[in-house]
C-alpha cells in the first residue's frame, strides 16, 4: 500500500480563517481512507425514495388507494343488484328527484339508471371487476410476454419462428379473435380473461425482444459471456435490471388499456355477459339516452376515466422512478 | 432490393393466405352455422322438408357445404346432353310425393354418383296430412362437407374476375351475336365500351360521379354478405349511401330512336346487368327483348368506403399540422408549461376509454356550437363530417405529439448534436436541419399506415354518429354471424395492412439512406 506523505497542519492558522473560508485542511488518516463512507445503495428504496419525493405522486397514490378500496370492500358491504328495483318505477331518476323522494342516502346521490338501480353502487361494483379484469390480465400477459419475449430475444432460431407467427397472428383481427373465443367458450369472467390473454402476450413479447435485441450484444454483456458468466445469471443480472424501468412503463399503460379494452369491447357487443357487471355494460347500456339521462352516463364514465388517468400516471412515474439513472442526486 | 422486395411480397401472400385459413377454421369450425338462419324470414317461414331444404340450400350459399338435389341434377344434366333425359321424372319429382326412390333408374344413378364422390345422400319423404294432401315433396338430396383447403383454395380462386363475352351462360344468347364495342353513350355523351353477353351491359364509362371514369371489367369478389340482401361484400363497400339524385334522362329503350321521350328517372342506366328472365315489366323501361336490366338508384352521397376514408383522411392530415408542431413545441419547451399542458392531454388521450372522449366532446361540439349529432340529422352534408373527424384526429395528435416529442428530446441528447452546437450552427439550424429531420424518420415509416389505415374505418366514431361508413363492417357482421363478411373484411384488413407496412419500409430506406434491408445484419 502506497504510503502518503503526511503534510503538517497549522491549527491556529486554521481557526483563525475558520469564519471565512469553508475549506481547510484535514490530517490523512490510513484507516479511515481504507473505510467505505458512501451511502448503502439499496436499489428498490432508491426507487420509492425518488417516487415519494413528488408530493402529486403521494395524492395521486392516495386516491389511487381509495379507489381500489372503495371498489373491493364498498360492494361486499352493499351488493349491487341491477334487478332489485326493476318494478318500482323509479328508473332513470336524477339525484335531486330521488333525494326529494327517498331522503338522503349513499344509494341515490348519482341517480337511477335504466331498471332503477342505483349508480353509485353500481359504479363500485364495476370498477371491482374491470380493475380485477385487467389487473389478472395484465399479470398474464405480462409474465408470459416478458418471459417469451426474452428467448424471442436471445435465441435466434426461436427469433425466425415467432416471427413468422407474430406476422400472422398480429394480422388477425383481434376484435375477431376474441369474440370467436368468446362465442366458443361463453363470456364469463374467466373465459374473458382467456379470450384477451390467448394471444394479448403476444405484442408485449414482440416489444420485449426488441428491448433484449438491442442490449444483448453491449459490450458489457459480450465482456461477462466471454468471462464465462452462465446465460440464466447473464438475463437476470445483467439483462433484466437494465429493462425494469420499460417494463414498469408497459404496465403503466398495459393496466388501464384492458379497462379501455372491456368498455370498448362491451360497447361493440363481444365483451362480457350481461349478468357480470362491468364499467363497459353502464357505459353502453346508458349511451344511447346520454343526452336526456347523463347521470348514469357520466357517472361510469368519470370512474373509469379517473382510475385509468390514475393508474397510468402512477406507473409512468413509478417507471420513471424506477430509471436507476435518475437515482443520483 | 428487387429481390428483397420480391421476397417480401411473396411472402406477404402467404401471410395473406395463413391469415386467410386461420379466420375460416375460426369461423367455419368453431362458430355454430345453425347462426346464420337465426334472423332469415324465409328458413322461419319454410315447413318440413322444405325447411330442410332450405336450410341446405343456405348453407351451400355461405360455402359450408357442397349440395346439389335431385332435380337441379336432372337439369343440368339435360342442358349439357350428356345424359338421357326422361321427361316424367322431373315432373315427378316436382308436384308431389311420386318419387320412386330407389327403385328409379335415374335415382339410383344419382344415389350411386354422388356417394362415390363422397356425399351423403339422403331421401326425404313426402309428408301428407290426414286429408291425403300432399303439405311437403318429397327430395332426394346430396350433402358434402367442403375440406378447408378447397374451400381456401376456391375464395382464392373465385377473387378476380374479368368480364367476357362469354360471361353470360345463356344457351339463347347465340355467340355471333356477342361483342365488345365502343358506341356512343347517349346518357354521358361520350364513347363507352359495350359489351353484348357480358354481365355488364357498360364495361367502361364516364359519367358526372366521381372518379368520372368507371369500369365493370375487372371486379374483385370477396364472398357474399346475408346483412346486405346476399349483395357482393364488396359491393356493399363501393355502393353508394345518401339519397337518390332524380334527373331528366332517357329510358334503355329509347336510345336508338330518333326522337327519345324525355322522362324523370332516379335510375343509373349504366349500371345494367345480364338477367336471363325478363318480363312484360321490365319492357317499359328496358325494352322489349332487353336483357340488361335491374339498373341501380343515383345516390348522391359518398361510398361506405368514401364515407370512412374522407373522415379518417381529413383526420390524419389535421392530425399531422396539429400534432407535429405542437410536438416540437414541446420538445423545445421541455419541463416548462407547454409541455406540462401537452403531457396532460397525451395522459388524457391514452389512459380514458376511447369511448368516454368521444362521448365528451360530441357532448362540446353539440352544446356550445350547435353541430349536427348524428350523421342523418345534419342540414348541411358538410357539417356532418364535423364531429367525426374532430373524434377522430383527438388521438391520432396525441400519438404524434408524444413520439415527436419523445424523439426530438432523444436525439437534442445525440452526439452529434452536441458537435453541432460546438461548431457554432444556430439552435434554429439544429432543429431544422439535424433533430428535426432525424426525428422524422420514425415518423414516416407510420405515414403509409396512417393513410390507407383510413380505408378499414373507425368502429367507435362511425357508429356513436350513425356515419354510413365500413368500420362497423366487421363488427356488425361478427354479431349477426355474417360469415362472408368476416372473411372479406379480415382479407381486406390484413391485405391493407400488409401493403402498408411494405410502403412504410420502402418510405423509410427512401427517406433515410442508412436503411437497408439487402444486407441484413443479426
Amino acid at each position: 500500500m502506497e504510503q502518503f506523505e503526511r503534510i503538517p497542519l497549522d491549527l491556529e492558522k486554521i481557526k483563525t480563517q475558520e469564519e471565512d473560508d469553508l475549506f481547510y485542511f484535514v490530517d490523512q488518516s490510513n484507516v479511515s481512507s481504507e473505510r467505505i463512507t458512501a451511502p448503502r445503495y439499496s436499489y428498490w428504496r432508491s426507487v420509492f425514495r425518488i417516487f415519494f419525493s413528488k408530493k402529486l405522486n403521494i395524492i395521486f397514490l392516495s386516491i389511487l388507494v381509495l379507489v381500489v378500496a372503495m371498489a373491493f370492500i364498498f360492494p361486499a358491504i352493499f351488493p349491487y343488484d341491477k334487478f332489485a328495483h326493476n318494478t318500482e318505477g323509479i328508473a332513470n331518476l336524477s339525484p335531486a328527484e330521488l333525494i326529494n323522494r327517498f331522503g338522503f342516502s349513499f344509494e341515490w346521490i348519482l341517480g337511477t339508471g335504466q331498471f332503477g338501480d342505483s349508480i353509485f353502487y353500481g359504479i363500485w361494483a364495476s370498477a371491482r371487476i374491470s380493475l380485477s379484469l385487467s389487473l389478472i390480465c395484465a399479470l398474464i400477459n405480462m409474465s408470459i410476454g416478458i418471459l417469451i419475449g426474452a428467448v424471442w430475444g436471445y435465441n435466434k432460431a426461436v427469433d425466425s419462428v415467432l416471427n413468422v407467427v407474430y406476422n400472422i397472428i398480429a394480422n388477425v383481427p383481434y376484435i375477431l379473435m376474441i369474440s370467436v373465443l368468446v362465442y366458443v367458450i361463453g363470456s364469463g369472467f374467466g373465459s374473458f380473461v382467456f379470450a384477451l390473454t390467448i394471444t394479448g402476450w403476444l405484442g408485449i413479447a414482440y416489444f420485449m425482444r426488441t428491448q433484449v435485441l438491442i442490449i444483448r450484444d453491449r459490450e458489457y454483456n459480450l465482456a461477462s459471456k466471454t468471462l464465462g458468466t452462465p446465460m440464466a445469471r447473464i438475463v437476470t443480472k445483467n439483462v433484466l435490471p437494465y429493462l425494469t424501468s420499460v417494463i414498469v412503463t408497459l404496465l403503466a399503460s398495459e393496466i388501464p388499456h384492458y379497462i379501455s379494452m372491456e368498455v370498448f369491447l362491451t360497447y361493440i357487443g363481444v365483451g362480457l355477459s350481461a349478468e357480470v357487471p362491468s364499467l363497459g355494460h353502464m357505459i353502453s347500456d346508458a349511451q344511447t339516452s346520454w343526452m336526456s339521462y347523463p347521470w348514469a352516463f357520466w357517472s361510469p364514465v368519470a370512474i373509469s376515466a379517473i382510475i385509468t388517468v390514475i393508474l397510468y400516471v402512477v406507473g409512468q412515474n413509478l417507471a420513471d422512478a424506477s430509471d436507476p439513472r435518475s437515482h443520483m442526486k | 432490393m428487387k429481390k428483397y422486395l420480391f421476397k417480401r411480397i411473396l411472402f406477404s401472400i402467404f401471410a395473406l393466405f395463413v391469415v386467410t385459413g386461420t379466420v375460416m377454421v375460426l369461423v367455419y369450425s368453431l362458430l355454430d352455422e345453425s347462426m346464420i338462419l337465426a334472423n332469415d324470414d324465409g328458413y322461419k317461414k319454410a315447413k318440413d322438408n322444405e325447411k330442410v331444404v332450405y336450410r341446405y340450400r343456405r348453407y351451400k350459399e355461405y360455402g359450408y357445404i357442397d349440395y346439389t338435389d335431385f332435380s337441379t341434377w336432372m337439369i343440368e344434366n339435360k342442358e349439357q346432353g350428356t345424359e338421357s333425359y326422361d321427361n316424367s321424372l322431373i315432373a315427378v319429382q316436382t308436384p308431389d310425393e311420386t318419387l320412386t326412390y330407389p327403385e328409379d333408374a335415374n335415382c339410383q344413378e344419382f344415389v350411386l354418383t354422388f356417394q362415390k364422390a363422397g356425399y351423403n345422400v339422403e331421401w326425404y319423404q313426402p309428408i301428407t296430412n290426414r286429408r291425403g294432401v300432399t303439405t311437403s315433396k318429397g327430395y332426394l338430396v346430396a350433402t358434402r362437407d367442403i375440406n378447408l383447403f378447397v374451400r381456401l383454395m376456391n375464395y382464392f380462386g373465385n377473387m378476380f374476375s374479368f368480364d367476357t363475352i362469354w360471361s353470360v351462360k345463356d344457351e339463347s344468347l347465340p355467340m355471333e351475336e356477342r361483342y365488345i364495342r365502343w358506341e356512343w353513350d347517349p346518357y354521358s355523351n361520350m364513347p363507352a365500351l359495350v359489351g353484348n353477353g357480358t354481365t355488364h351491359r357498360y364495361l367502361i364509362y364516364f359519367d358526372n360521379q366521381f372518379p368520372f371514369v368507371h369500369q365493370n371489367i375487372f371486379t374483385i369478389n370477396l364472398g357474399k354478405s346475408r346483412d346486405y340482401s346476399d349483395r357482393d361484400t364488396v359491393d356493399v363497400i363501393m355502393s353508394r349511401t345518401g339519397n337518390a339524385i332524380t334527373e331528366e334522362t332517357i329510358l334503355p329503350k329509347d336510345i336508338y330512336s330518333e326522337n327519345p321521350e324525355k322522362v324523370e328517372s332516379n335510375l343509373d342506366f349504366h349500371t345494367v346487368t345480364y338477367s336471363s328472365s325478363i318480363t312484360s315489366y321490365t319492357a317499359e323501361t328496358y325494352g322489349e327483348g332487353n336483357h340488361y336490366i335491374n339498373a341501380e338508384r343515383k345516390l348522391d352521397g359518398f361510398t361506405r368506403i368514401g364515407n370512412s376514408f374522407v373522415i379518417g383522411i381529413m383526420a390524419t392530415v389535421g392530425a399531422y399540422i396539429i400534432g407535429m408542431p405542437i410536438g416540437i413545441w414541446m420538445a423545445r419547451k421541455k419541463d416548462k408549461l407547454p409541455d406540462k399542458i401537452g403531457t396532460a392531454y397525451i395522459v388524457f388521450i391514452i389512459s380514458v376509454p376511447s369511448l368516454a372522449y368521444i362521448f365528451m366532446f360530441a357532448a362540446l361540439g353539440v352544446n356550445l356550437f350547435g353541430l349536427p349529432y348524428k350523421w342523418a340529422l345534419a342540414t348541411l352534408p358538410a357539417l356532418a363530417f364535423v364531429l367525426p373527424t374532430i373524434s377522430l384526429a383527438l388521438p391520432s395528435i396525441g400519438g404524434l405529439m408524444r413520439w415527436i416529442r419523445r424523439y426530438m428530446i432523444d436525439q437534442e441528447n445525440a452526439d452529434y448534436v452536441k458537435f453541432a452546437r460546438s461548431q457554432g450552427l444556430t439552435e434554429k439550424e439544429i432543429f431544422t436541419k439535424h433533430i428535426f429531420r432525424n426525428a422524422m424518420i420514425y415518423i414516416v415509416h407510420s405515414i403509409p399506415i396512417d393513410i390507407l389505415g383510413c380505408l378499414t374505418g373507425a368502429i367507435i366514431t362511425e357508429r356513436i354518429y350513425g356515419v354510413p361508413g365500413i368500420g362497423g363492417l366487421l363488427t356488425n357482421a361478427i354479431n349477426s354471424y355474417d360469415n362472408g363478411v368476416i372473411i372479406a373484411s379480415t382479407v381486406f384488413y390484413t391485405a391493407i395492412s400488409i401493403i402498408a407496412l411494405l410502403l412504410g419500409d420502402l418510405l423509410l430506406a427512401k427517406y433515410d439512406p442508412r436503411v437497408s434491408f439487402t444486407n441484413e445484419r443479426g
